[in-house]
């Protein structure tokens, strides 16, 4: 049973009865079932090797679910032809622990490539861009390359990117895993602020502190099971507190 | 859009290409070395082909002496007969004073015609054959003839000509399979460049790809570095066969003088055509075959 949040709004991300086994015979995922709203705001926690990475995975299709079906905004990720899938990955934005920049590239041409690899002309790039940049308080660091900037600034950047398709949900595997507390802070701050404006955010995250402090809904996966799914949910169980239970 | 998409796909080619200079290098000099093989193996066959052309039509021609006492009606019957044959273009008929003259002409008789008495050379008909195969059949026809000298009835040389078209044949084969080889090998080349600049851009390619570059926008500019490497290798391979053409070619004359090569300009804007588009081909085929393989979505 899947229980669904009590404001009613279409659901942008369903995981039906989702298993994934590896050709290696690692059961990564088994029976999943997950119902994620339009504009909600939802953390992935659990132990490494859990299942995280595998549930991200499939939500941008880097692999294919082994039984059980997926959709997002409607359509069906496994039975996605190939040739969808790059329009499919332009209505996301992903976001790393890695930051993913490209070093020979100024921090202006990293956002700009996720449109120029769409073959936007050059005055729709530049606004785009702008406006981005401004959303993520990088203005005035344009022409400065990824070497040179600070840690936060680089996962600024590529979340800069992230939302200069305009994407309608952002996938973030580990985003501060990388960050000193004071910057993970920040880069909380501007997910949060992403997600007021109605982008659905996904984050697998070990931010035991966030997550507590936030109190979004957390969904616990342990051994490739959902093992909780809290409204508004910490880091741990904590059975003191009222919850909302799956399964 | 599509422009665009080009100019980024060759600005990236072009950048790749510099990038890992020291690979790019190796596989335009590969690939030039195999094109100047097979610019060799156009070249010789091409001469080869010309000298067999001019000994086709040598051989495509026989002579059948006629004995000095055949009538002449005899002869023109015979010769009526010959050319109301299918398998016959020409016949002409060289009276003993005209094979005289004939052989008089030619220098390389010059002092053996000052001391000829009298007239030993036959009158002959001199038969051009429509197609080689035929020549024996003709041949065989003459000699059965009765006006024909018994003694040295015609000119024609059977097992030799047989042989020399089956060595021709033979040559052909040899060489398209030695092309054939040339090519796998620079295919196989260009896929390795590809895949060394794949593994350089793989940073690149995964983010062009989580951000929704479609697969073709990732792997154009892979199948243009190959292209750009085909074409700098043909350009270079072209370059120095044309300088060296002439020059083999006279060098050829003075070891081996009895076969016939000449130089043949023409056929050098042929062998351009041929290489660039080879060069550019091989190129083409060898990327896309490399970035089917490497660069996936």
């Amino acid at each position: 049973m899947v229980l669904t949040p009590d404001f009613d709004t279409r659901p942008v991300i369903s995981f039906q009865h989702v298993h994934k086994t590896y050709p290696t015979g690692t059961e990564a995922l088994r029976d999943v079932n997950l119902e994620v709203p339009q504009g909600d705001f939802l953390f992935l926690v659990g132990p490494s090797g859990a299942g995280k990475s595998t549930l991200v995975r499939l939500l941008i299709r880097e692999e294919k679910p082994t039984r059980g079906k997926i959709f997002v905004d409607g359509i069906e990720l496994g039975r996605m032809k190939r040739r969808k899938l790059p329009h499919y990955r332009r209505k996301v934005g992903l976001v790393f622990q890695d930051f993913k920049l490209l070093p020979n590239l100024t921090v202006y041409e990293n956002v700009a490539f996720a449109m120029r690899v769409l073959g936007e002309p050059d005055h729709k790039v530049k606004a785009r861009v702008a406006e981005a940049l401004d959303t993520v308080s990088l203005s005035g660091k344009e022409q400065t390359y990824p070497a040179n900037l600070s840690g936060g600034e680089q996962q600024r950047v590529a979340i800069a990117r992230a939302l200069v398709h305009a994407p309608r949900f952002i996938i973030a595997d580990e985003p501060t895993g990388n960050l000193d507390p004071a910057t993970a802070w920040e880069i909380m701050q501007l997910f949060l602020r992403i997600n007021a404006r109605g982008a659905t955010v996904v984050m697998a995250t070990h931010n035991r502190e966030i997550v507590d402090l936030l109190r979004r809904r957390v969904i616990a996966i342990d051994a490739g099971k959902i093992a909780r799914d809290d409204r508004s949910g910490r880091y741990h169980d904590d059975l003191a507190k009222p919850q909302v239970r799956a399964q | 859009m599509i422009l665009r998409n080009l100019k980024f796909a060759l600005n990236s080619a072009w950048q790749s290409f510099w990038r890992n200079l020291a690979v790019s290098l190796a596989a335009v000099l590969s690939i030039t070395l195999i094109l100047i093989l097979a610019g060799i193996n156009l070249l010789v066959g091409h001469a080869f082909a010309q000298v067999l052309d001019g000994f086709r039509t040598k051989v495509s021609e026989i002579s059948i002496n006629v004995s000095d006492d055949t009538p002449l009606q005899t002869v023109y019957d015979f010769q009526a007969q010959l050319a109301a044959d299918p398998r016959v273009v020409t016949v002409t008929f060289v009276t003993k004073d005209e094979a005289l003259r004939e052989f008089k002409s030619d220098p390389q008789n010059a002092i053996l015609a000052t001391q000829i008495e009298g007239n030993p050379l036959d009158a002959k008909l001199d038969v051009r054959v429509k197609n080689l195969n035929d020549v024996a059949a003709i041949d065989a026809m003459g000699r059965q003839w009765s006006g024909v000298d018994p003694t040295d009835p015609t000119n024609y040389q059977g097992d030799f000509v047989n042989r020399m078209l089956d060595l021709s044949e033979w040559l052909a084969i040899a060489g398209v399979a030695l092309l054939i080889v040339l090519m796998i090998v620079s295919v196989v080349i260009v896929m390795n460049t590809i895949r060394t600049a794949v593994y350089h851009r793989r940073k690149e390619i995964e983010v062009m790809k989580l951000v929704g570059a479609t697969e073709w926008f990732v792997r154009g500019p892979f199948v243009l570095e190959g292209i750009m490497t085909g074409l700098i290798a043909a350009a270079i391979a072209l370059a120095l066969l044309a300088v060296a053409y002439e020059p083999a070619v006279v060098q050829f004359k003075s070891d081996v003088g009895f076969i016939p090569l000449s130089y043949d300009p023409a056929f050098i804007s042929s062998l351009a055509r041929d290489l660039l588009i080879a060069g550019a081909l091989l190129g083409a085929v060898g990327s896309y075959i490399g970035v089917r393989r490497y660069v996936r979505i």
